[in-house]
């Protein structure tokens, strides 16, 4: 067994593990409560170990796509013919640094999870399928099972938010839901389409790639069913105006659901246009690009000067994210290799320092049972760690040197000055806002004269101290050497079709 | 022989007459009955084209057979639904079942 | 030891930064040793540096170093360090005042709650700080210029319980990123035409008209607006009054001797390209000129100690600015070095009284402090007057040299219009003097009270003070080539398009320097001596319209509120108000609702009877055959 063989046996094991997990729960009876934490937490290690591999073993310099395995499934029935649809996995440069960040994510997500008392066992299963489908569609090569996982991470989110959720649960549940469904619904039209215009009978995404790069998709074609793949994947991705259900969503989520919602599932979106839109109509990309820049620009705008007077915490983070996930879909809309590689930063950039935003809030809203920022005030004095913790992350949020925020947007605005000035321009005013929210949100819940109602909250508690530090660290390590993230990334970057240099 | 036009014609007035059994009816066993009516329309024209299309083949008959089969279970079915129905209601009047609305 | 190993003195402090910020509260005495230890290090290494920097060549450098740290494509990114002589006058003023701040504070901070945290991040600032001297390109640069402003966010907020500190700390840190904002759009527009961010690379296109005229226009007038917010000229200037919120050896390290003038030194640093673009020499001109006058009338009303200074540190940045729009970047450097010397000694003096009188500063309640803090008063005293610009202190020739070239760039208007700045500085500055430390106290029970402070703050006072003294006079060829230098300070730091510029004594300028700093110290004299009060007051009740403008810093913060308020916060209530009924109520469940109400009325086509079902069958199949017939034609 070679070395690539091998690697690709990680890829099956990384995705096995949260899968397998989650049906040894099932089987465990649910009084067992400590068990299930347990195993839940071992395999959130192993994960975590696991994906901290790919990262680190994906080699820069070589063949873009790496620790390839295919399992054929179905071929030569039907119209679909040799290699029809299989389980084809692999990594490139951007999907190892978002299985990274998935790893830090979910394991951080695990260990919050911790004090779940309400029915544990059927959390944490619907919360390790969840994790199963995000790694599927990071490693799938293959157009269905890319499909497959990507709704396999949605579908337990409606339960995880309805079921464990606060705060208008059910409203945000069922909106969320909805929303990504639609979305689906466009990006199946669109797959079908795709796979029979190609007419290979296959649904093997690089020969896909292929076919669209090579003319076998006519342009009118690509220029038709785009749309239908960036609006689909976009949902996810917080694309304006299709991004309302992001501060309900968020607002209504337990704490490790937003965590891995905000921090890794709306990459699965900006993730799906890179990955069938981009790369399967690249034609139809390079038209309607600018479209999705525009769109990108105002959501980034909007989402800041939206969050500069909310209330409530997670109203924040969530048009915050809005804002964030606007500046990815700009860096994606010029097709321009910086800015693109700035994109993909900005996807686990804002990954990392959103999950640690909702850990946190969640770590007080526990405590507290509100969110309104008006009823809080000098939490410092009691809560000194989360203050820490809430500031790096704010300040990664702000776009401050020497944390993973500003290494991504620097990237994103240098690459959209290049073709796109003034949307570059009115990108560097939003993160001028971002300032302005953030810091009022640090000047009226954590300094001044404490209120007496919290004298008695207590500080980040163990699980909050290991996982937020974990996050800390990724925002740190991009944030102050971002070689090995940039190369790794730039060098898929500079492959995609049609980006330019 | 018998020309075609004959089959036509009376599978035509027979399927006239189930379908005003079926709509001017109430009593929901003579709304069966006009079912069966059409149903026996049906597998008489399919019998009489066969023979006329393709006389060497007994297409035609075998989906004759096949109605008169679904038909017979179709019957069972519903004659069982008609007892309860009027087991619980006293009644066979279709119009009194209302209850499957919004 | 040589130039370029000039990062070091960035590196250790950085290293004491992180070791601080872990475990400085386990430390002996929070670690302050540590810290001091740390920049005192940068400052011994920082004399190895300059050697081996005088020691190369003609003595004027330059130093590079770099190494490439990221790639993406054509796109590189090298991370490197640039050594000039107007970096090594940077990385003097730095060290040498980081470095008594440091001693001073063990002294000011006693006590104080957080006392490790207040260490640490002095070591962070002062390796930002270096490193945005050291920077050779604007990307690190940009780096380092927020780094600094992260610093001094902390340390104005280091009372984080008092509301004021922390309204204070985000006031500055929103203002200077407003201007921040305009400095990274400039950078990446020079990045985009010139396809680098090495500033000497981007000089240099600039000299060779790489640039459109416009188009450079346009981004230096961008990198200028990063430099206003930095270095708080007018109208970003309405955070550094703010900001002394903050303890008073930040004052006088962060807002007084080093940050601020980050502005300068980059304006000082790209003056090439911007003379290229000649317009914007004139813009920086007016402005530092707006600013010099009207921080001049702010400081006449206010009676914090600290604001009067934080108003004239404000005016005396419009100084430099001046003088670099005047394209004379030696002029300009010179009064940033004595500035700082001064300044910082002013500060700590502000401190000094304000430990002495047990938490103090309003002049309202001082006076007749000489007695009781003699080395305080003597230093404060100094201080003054090199501010005031008599000589032969440190202040005179720096204002002597900036009225000189700027005579000669922009002719009398602008020099009549500095000279008034200059009577207005040594008028703020005497009031301050008098009425903190002569007269009878206003408050005995606070005089009575009031103790000379220890040595560990009288030390860098008299250090500085004597800085205050001396630092002018490297403006003479002699004393510079006897320090080892190439000339005096003007033969050091010149604009390679201008070539050295020698001192010349003009005795004209020099005596009407001087008449000016008498004017402003005999007008304030003849108002305030010997603690009395009452001509000022005749003097407000006669203009009182004119005395509120004063008091209230001519409006800005409360017009700037009201531009918050009913602009942004307003524009941000609209699109919540757009985002939450149009998009979503509307947009979003408006269509739920649609397809809800959609169902309310259809739901009565399901009548629950059978012959109703069985009927519109029937109709059905009547629809459908005369349409095939219909469709057949």
């Amino acid at each position: 067994m070679t070395l690539e063989e091998a690697q690709g046996y990680v890829l099956l094991a990384t995705l096995a593990t949260p899968l397998v997990t989650a049906a040894i729960l099932v089987l465990i009876p649910s009084q067992y409560r400590m068990a299930h934490r347990y195993l839940s937490l071992a395999a959130g290690a192993v994960m975590l170990g696991l994906s901290v591999y790919v990262f680190a073993a994906y080699q820069v310099g070589h063949d873009p796509i790496q620790m390839t395995l295919r399992w054929p499934w179905v071929e030569n029935v039907a119209f679909l013919g040799e290699k029809g649809v299989s389980l084809y996995l692999g990594v490139d440069g951007i999907s190892a640094l978002l299985t990274l960040l998935n790893g830090i994510v979910a394991f951080g997500g695990i260990l919050v999870s911790w004090k779940i008392d309400y029915r544990p066992k059927d959390f944490f299963i619907l919360y390790l399928v969840l994790l199963t489908g995000v790694y599927g569609t990071f490693f799938s090569l293959d157009l269905f099972f890319f499909f497959f996982f990507y709704e396999l991470a949605v579908v337990p989110l409606y339960l995880l938010i309805g079921v464990w959720g606060s705060t208008r649960k059910e409203y945000g549940a069922l909106k969320l839901t909805l929303y990504l469904v639609a979305g689906s619904v466009l990006i199946w039209i669109g797959i079908f389409a795709v796979v029979r215009e190609a007419g290979l009978g296959t649904f093997s995404l690089p020969a896909l790639w292929e076919a669209g790069q090579s003319g076998a998709l006519s342009p009118a074609f690509q220029k038709t069913f785009f749309p239908f793949f960036a609006v689909g994947c976009g949902v996810l991705a917080g694309l304006w105006p299709f991004h309302t259900w992001s501060p309900d969503g968020h607002m209504s989520a337990p704490t490790a659901v937003s965590m891995v919602h905000a921090g890794v599932l709306m990459k699965l979106g900006a993730f799906g246009i890179i990955r069938l839109g981009i790369q399967i109509l690249p034609e139809g990309a390079e038209f309607w690009m600018p479209t999705l820049l525009v769109l990108g620009t105002i959501g980034a705008v909007y989402g800041a000067v939206g969050a500069l007077t909310q209330r409530d915490f997670k109203l924040i983070s969530g048009y915050s994210s809005v804002s964030h996930m606007g500046y990815v879909l700009m860096g994606l809309g010029t097709l321009n290799a910086v800015a693109m590689t700035g994109a993909v930063l900005q996807m686990f950039s804002h990954g990392v320092m959103t999950a640690l935003v909702f850990l946190l809030i969640g770590a007080i809203y526990d405590q507290a049972h509100t969110r309104d920022m008006k009823d809080f005030g000098g939490v410092a004095k009691v809560m000194p760690l989360w203050v820490i913790g809430y500031v790096i992350a704010g300040l990664a949020n702000v776009g401050l040197p020497g944390l993973s925020g500003f290494t991504a947007e620097f990237h994103i605005f240098v690459g959209t000055f290049r073709s796109y000035p003034v949307f570059g321009a009115l990108g560097v005013l939003a993160a001028a806002f971002a300032a302005a929210y953030m810091l009022r949100l640090f000047s009226i819940v954590f300094f001044g004269p404490l209120n007496p109602r919290w004298a008695s909250l207590r500080d980040a508690r163990p699980v909050e101290v290991i996982s937020g530090g974990l996050l800390i660290l990724s925002i740190l390590a991009m944030g102050l050497y971002w070689a090995p993230f940039v190369d790794r990334v730039s060098e898929t970057v500079l492959v995609l079709p049609g980006v330019t240099n | 022989m018998v020309p075609l036009e004959n089959y036509v014609a009376l599978s035509g007035i027979l399927f006239a007459l189930g379908v005003y059994a079926v709509l001017a009816r109430r009593n929901a066993i003579l709304v069966l009955m006009g079912i069966e009516l059409m149903l026996n329309a049906v597998s008489l024209n399919f019998a009489a084209f066969a023979s006329y299309l393709d006389p060497d083949r007994v297409t035609g008959a075998v989906f004759a057979v096949f109605v008169i089969t679904v038909a017979a279970a179709e019957v069972g079915l519903a004659l069982a639904i008609v007892i309860r129905l009027f087991r619980l209601r006293a009644t066979s009047n279709v119009d009194e079942a209302a209850e499957l609305k919004w | 030891m040589g130039a370029e190993h000039a990062w070091l003195l960035a590196a250790i402090p950085a290293g004491a930064f992180v070791v601080l910020a872990l475990f400085g509260r386990y430390l002996a005495r929070g670690g302050d040793w540590l810290g001091i230890a740390a920049i005192a290090t940068s400052f011994a290494l920082f004399f190895p540096v300059l050697a081996d920097f005088l020691s190369e060549g003609d003595g004027l450098g330059p130093f590079t170093a770099a190494v490439e740290w990221t790639r993406i494509g054509d796109f590189s990114f090298p991370m490197g360090i640039f050594v000039d002589p107007i970096t090594i006058v940077m990385l003097a003023v730095i060290t040498t005042v980081a470095f008594m701040v440091n001693i001073f504070s063990v002294g000011y901070m006693k006590g104080e709650p957080r006392y490790w945290w207040f260490f640490a991040v002095l070591q962070l600032f002062a390796a930002s700080m270096i490193l945005l001297v050291l920077a050779d390109n604007l990307l690190l640069l940009y780096i380092a210029w927020e780094l600094v402003g992260l610093c001094s966010f902390l340390l104005i907020g280091f009372y984080w319980e008092k509301r004021s500190a922390v309204e204070a700390a985000k006031k500055a840190f929103v203002t200077t990123r407003i201007g921040d904002v305009g400095l990274l759009i400039g950078i990446i527009l020079l990045w985009r035409e010139a396809g680098t961010f090495n500033i000497q690379e981007i000089l240099r296109l600039a000299e060779e008209g790489h640039f459109g005229h416009t188009y450079l226009l346009v981004a230096m007038l961008f990198i200028f607006i990063g430099a206003m917010g930095k270095s708080a000229q007018v109208p970003f200037h309405v955070w550094l009054p703010d900001a002394m919120e903050g303890p008073t050896p930040v004052s006088a390290l962060i807002h007084a001797a080093t940050m601020v003038v980050a502005g300068v030194y980059l304006v000082n640093r790209m003056l090439p390209a911007f003379e290229v673009v000649d317009e914007t020499l004139l813009v920086i001109t007016v402005v530092g000129l707006v600013t010099a006058i009207l921080t001049g009338f702010m400081a006449f009303a206010q009676t914090d100690i600290k604001k009067v200074l934080a108003y004239s540190t404000v005016g005396q940045l419009g100084f430099m600015f001046v003088a670099a729009g005047a394209g004379a970047p030696e002029a300009s450097m010179f009064h940033l070095m004595t500035h700082a010397f001064f300044k910082a000694l002013l500060f700590l003096a502000a401190g000094s009284v304000i430990i002495g009188t047990h938490h103090h500063q309003d002049m309202n309640e001082l006076g007749g402090l000489w007695k009781r803090m003699p080395i305080t008063g003597t230093t404060f005293l100094i201080g003054s007057l090199a501010l005031a610009g008599v000589p032969p202190l440190a202040g005179f020739w720096s204002k002597d040299e900036i009225l000189v070239v700027l005579d000669k760039q922009w002719g009398p208007w602008a020099v009549s219009l500095l000279g008034f700045a200059a009577i207005l500085t040594a008028f703020y500055t005497t009031r301050l003097f008098i009425r903190t430390f002569l007269g009878q106290p206003r408050d005995p029970h606070i005089a009575e009270h009031t103790t000379e402070t220890p040595p560990v703050m009288t030390g860098p006072l008299l250090f500085l003070a004597l800085l205050s003294v001396v630092s002018g006079l490297v403006v003479f060829h002699e004393v510079g080539t006897a320090l080892g230098f190439p000339g005096g300070f003007g033969e050091f730091v010149f604009l390679p398009s201008h070539g050295p510029h020698g001192y010349e004594f003009d005795a004209a300028f020099a005596g009407a320097s001087v008449v000016l700093a008498l004017l402003g110290i005999f007008t304030s004299g003849w108002l305030y001596w010997g603690g009395r009060l009452d001509r000022s007051t005749r003097l407000a009740e006669w203009q009182p319209r004119l005395y509120d403008m004063l008091v209230n810093k001519f409006y800005f913060d409360e017009l700037y509120q009201a531009a918050i308020d009913y602009g942004i916060l307003g524009f941000s209530y609209v699109v919540s108000w757009f985002d939450r009924y149009v998009v979503n109520d509307t947009g979003v469940d408006g269509s739920a609702q649609v397809t809800g109400y959609a169902g309310f009325i259809l739901k009565h086509l399901q009548s629950g009877r059978l012959p109703h079902y069985a009927m519109s069958l029937a109709l059905g199949v009547v629809v459908l055959a005369v349409a095939g017939l219909v469709m057949r034609g």
